[in-house]
């Protein structure tokens, strides 16, 4: 099973004008800060808006979703005492707004679905384009991944004392799946596995590399924050890795003893 | 009514995020569905609350709506008229 990846960007990465990628002001306004984020940084990845009618599928995944607007609905519900709620951020707060908005905007009606199992909502994701394009089901995919911090989430994950070996994190991350190589392709994922135990950084290297030149991002959570999508931004940082040289990536995420996952990222042969 | 006026615009600038549009912007007189500034059936039940959370006037008849909901104008004499 592998899937070759033309592009992946990350929300740092957008520099086009918010509303080139999101021309429709209507639904501009609406947008929370998660959703432009994401939202954009998918615009970008695909290269523009008419880029998104021809996919055959949008997967995206979220461990907290959109968090902002969930946080105003129900602020809403208990100052206004059930009354008088408005609509915008009860719509705009489900877990499958970014995949709804992107497909809006480009009047896409292929599969559109949102994985929301926590820290591995990614590899979940992954693991379905993964197995999309290896079937034969869909040859074009629009993989992505996005989490927001809030200041009221911080405050509760601070006082957890979740914050105390790392710093808190949120971002987007969109890649361009294929299911055969093209001329974009710049890398391919050759393994995703769910597994049973924890993995040391040592028996990651032993078990899933194949040569001293291959990388290993091992909970790599310091330089992007910890939030539960954040092994995007680990897969982000792979692809470019590859892209500048490495044969091999290995990463490796177990996010406060969830489930532990491995994705490889290989250069193309 | 410039003054009722001019706060309806401020509310419907921040209860509809018309975060690219000032007050001055606002035409009291042009429609604000289709034409006009554009408002959508979402925005009506903005504006729904917004009459009843600022000025506690409830829509009581539906058929009320399509000229009340007009324009910015037609807004504020509806408010005019029925405010306790």
């Amino acid at each position: 099973m592998r899937c070759y990846i033309d592009r992946v960007t990350t929300n740092s990465d957008v520099v086009t004008d918010i509303k080139q990628l999101i021309p429709d002001a209507g639904m501009r306004r609406r947008m929370s800060r998660v959703i432009k984020m994401a939202v954009t940084t998918a615009v970008e990845t695909l290269g523009g808006v008419e880029n998104i009618a021809p996919l055959d599928a949008i997967i995206t995944a979220t461990g907290w979703g959109c968090l902002a607007d969930s946080e105003r609905f129900l602020r809403n519900v208990i100052v206004e005492r059930e009354q008088l709620l408005n609509p915008t951020p009860f719509i705009q707060s489900t877990f499958n707004t970014v995949g709804g908005q992107i497909a809006l905007l480009g009047h896409n009606h292929c599969y559109n679905v949102t994985y929301v199992n926590r820290s591995h909502s990614f590899e979940d994701a992954l693991l379905d384009a993964m197995m999309r394009t290896t079937d034969g089901e869909n040859r074009n995919i629009l993989l992505g991944a996005f989490d927001e911090q809030t200041p009221s989430q911080h405050r509760i994950m601070e006082r957890m004392g979740l914050y105390r070996c790392q710093n808190d994190g949120e971002g987007a991350v969109f890649a361009k799946v294929t299911a055969e190589r093209t001329e974009q392709s710049i890398a391919q994922v050759t393994a995703i596995e769910f597994l049973t135990n924890s993995l040391t950084e040592e028996q990651c290297r032993e078990r899933y590399t194949t040569d001293e030149k291959c990388a290993v991002l091992y909970n790599n959570y310091t330089k992007y924050g910890l939030y539960p999508t954040s092994s995007a931004q680990s897969f982000a940082q792979a692809v470019k890795m590859v892209c500048e040289g490495s044969t091999e990536v290995v990463i490796y995420n177990e996010y406060f003893g969830a489930t532990p996952t491995l994705i490889k990222v290989q250069c193309i042969g | 009514m410039e003054q009722l006026i001019q706060e309806l615009k401020e509310h419907l600038i921040e209860e509809l995020n018309l975060e690219e549009i000032t007050p001055e912007e606002i035409d009291a007189e042009a429609p604000l569905f289709g034409d006009g500034l554009g408002l959508d059936s979402i925005d009506a039940l903005e504006i729904i609350l917004i009459l009843e959370k600022y000025y506690g006037v409830k829509l009581a008849n539906s058929a009320e709506a399509k000229p009340v909901f007009y324009s910015v104008k037609s807004l504020a004499e509806y408010i005019e008229k029925n405010r306790k």
